[in-house]
């Protein structure tokens, strides 16, 4: 990416430069669980069995940048992985006109990004964070990727610190995977919210809010069977959604990033609410890395529970550790190698397969393969 | 007298060789920045706010042969840390990294002739078109 860069002759203005980029990952998952497969997020259909999968983690994605002139440009990025399709067709996962007529202002729209806590819009480029893959507990509960909307950035030095508040609405579809056997179709007809960031020095902190509404289909055998009851009145997809409450989600979410020479330390703290039975999502991440020449070893501990007051849906309880190295190889190549020991004391939808498992510690070995052009 | 002489010249070569390795940041000569303090250097080259002193925006711009050295002394950090803050900015669509050039002449000759445009040298090869307006010592 940076080559292309370097290869372009300046122009005082640059205008109607286009420029193509890309990021990759290969990676290899090795899972030692036999009872139930791994994921990087709940939008996977299926996991990584026991033994060797490339399913996960693998991935390629590539932009394309027109800038018209400094004010307007223009950004196109589709993206291939194994996700909510059960396949790698490839998705436009942005597309969006961007103006910014002032160093302190930034309007965008079209498809963007889903910046709902740091780093989210950018989970799928490994080359840029420690790690095999974002945290699962904290990344792969995320329901959707991108919104069609636009969003407005407002940046404001403080002294030495500056202030950066962005706000966003728009609308997004999407597919999760609850269970096996239960799949829930969001229609979000309005998704907003926004954030306020303040920067001093090495540290990044986040504070943010986002609200979900959605029309929920549920699909699967799970509302098959409870149709089939043929019970006047009773509806399978309507007592999903009283069960779950997925129509109306608000996040609230902490952040804090500290990058400071070879130091790089992520917090992180995010709760979910659902629309009934006072449901929460609840995530937390701490990581923190330290690079020595071209080596990043890193260790993380990150945590998902989830809690409702209806006794007919179980919780989740899951806490990973994560150790791991990222070894810089070669210019814009990194080599990963970690482990993830997971501690599940109750499973729920960060697993797939047997629902009959109940828990215990897995074991996940992780190899990849990062690169961007 | 040798000692004198001795004295001198640690005198003289601890003057001269910080000089020697350090960076400067340089903007056009009367385009009426005077100076920029560390944190608005990071801002500017690492894309958080890109906006001058005087109220004119700022257009960095990165030497390839001495990339390595300005950002060690700018932020401590490597290229490939450099690299992959980039990539983070850039796939989010969020910003996009300084307009790289090859030599520093070329550097030179963009800065003299941009009000906007911010570069950097080593700081014995500022000549008098151009304005420093921070020294980074390695």
């Amino acid at each position: 990416m940076l080559a292309s860069l370097a290869a372009q002759a300046f122009h005082a203005s640059d205008d109607g430069r286009l420029t193509l980029s890309g990021f990759g990952t290969l990676g290899l998952v090795h899972s030692d669980n036999s009872e139930a497969e791994f994921l990087r997020d709940i939008g996977q259909p299926k996991g990584a069995d026991e033994g060797w999968s490339a399913r996960v983690d693998s991935l390629l994605g590539a932009q394309l940048g027109w800038r018209v002139d400094p004010r307007w440009d223009l950004v196109v990025q589709g993206i291939s992985r194994y996700h909510d399709s059960g396949n790698y067709r490839p998705e436009l996962s942005w597309a969006f006109v961007r103006y910014r007529p002032d160093p302190a202002l930034q309007l965008r729209a079209g498809r963007l990004g889903w910046d709902v806590f740091q780093l989210a819009d950018s989970r799928y480029v490994g080359y840029a964070y420690p790690w095999a893959r974002p945290p699962v507990d904290q990344f792969g509960m995320l329901q959707l990727t991108h919104i069609d909307g636009a969003d407005v950035t407002f940046k404001q030095p403080w002294g030495s610190d500056l202030v950066l508040l962005k706000l966003y609405a728009g609308r997004s579809d999407s597919r999760i995977h609850v269970v096996d056997d239960l799949v829930a179709d969001f229609d979000a007809d309005a998704v907003y919210g926004g954030h306020l960031d303040y920067e001093h020095g090495p540290w990044r902190l986040r504070t943010s809010y986002t609200e979900v509404r959605s029309d929920v289909d549920y699909a699967g055998s799970v509302v098959n069977e409870i149709d089939s009851l043929q019970i006047p009145g009773l509806d399978g997809e309507r007592e999903i959604e009283r069960a779950l409450g997925f129509s109306r989600l608000r996040l609230f979410s902490l952040g804090a990033l500290y990058d400071s020479g070879p130091l790089q330390v992520q917090a992180m703290w995010n709760r979910s609410r659902t629309a009934r039975h006072h449901g929460r999502i609840d995530s937390a991440l701490l990581s923190v890395g330290y690079r020595v020449g071209q080596v990043t070893p890193y260790v993380a501990h990150s945590r998902a529970m989830t809690s409702s007051t209806n006794p007919d849906v179980t919780d989740i309880d899951q806490r990973t550790w994560t150790f791991g190295t990222r070894f810089d190889v070669a210019r814009d190549i990194a080599l990963k190698v970690q482990l993830d020991r997971i501690d599940t004391r109750r499973p729920g939808f960060l697993w797939r397969g047997d629902s009959d498992w109940e828990g215990g510690w897995s074991s996940i070995f992780s190899l990849g393969l990062d690169f961007i052009f | 007298m040798i000692r004198v002489r001795a004295c001198l010249l640690l005198a003289l070569l601890t003057l001269t060789l910080p000089a020697m390795a350090d960076i400067a940041i340089v903007v056009k000569a009367g385009s009426g920045v005077g100076q920029l303090t560390r944190s608005d250097a990071v801002n500017i080259f690492m894309g958080r706010y890109r906006k001058l002193p005087n109220g004119n925006p700022a257009l960095p711009l990165d030497v390839v042969s001495l990339k390595a050295r300005f950002y060690r002394a700018l932020v401590n950090k490597n290229l490939a840390e450099i690299n992959a803050y980039w990539a983070r900015l850039v796939f989010s669509g969020e910003a996009s990294p300084p307009q790289q050039v090859a030599t520093a002449t070329e550097m030179r000759q963009l800065v003299a002739h941009n009000p906007s445009a911010v570069g950097y040298l080593d700081s014995r090869e500022v000549g008098d078109d151009l304005h420093v307006v921070l020294i980074l010592n390695e």
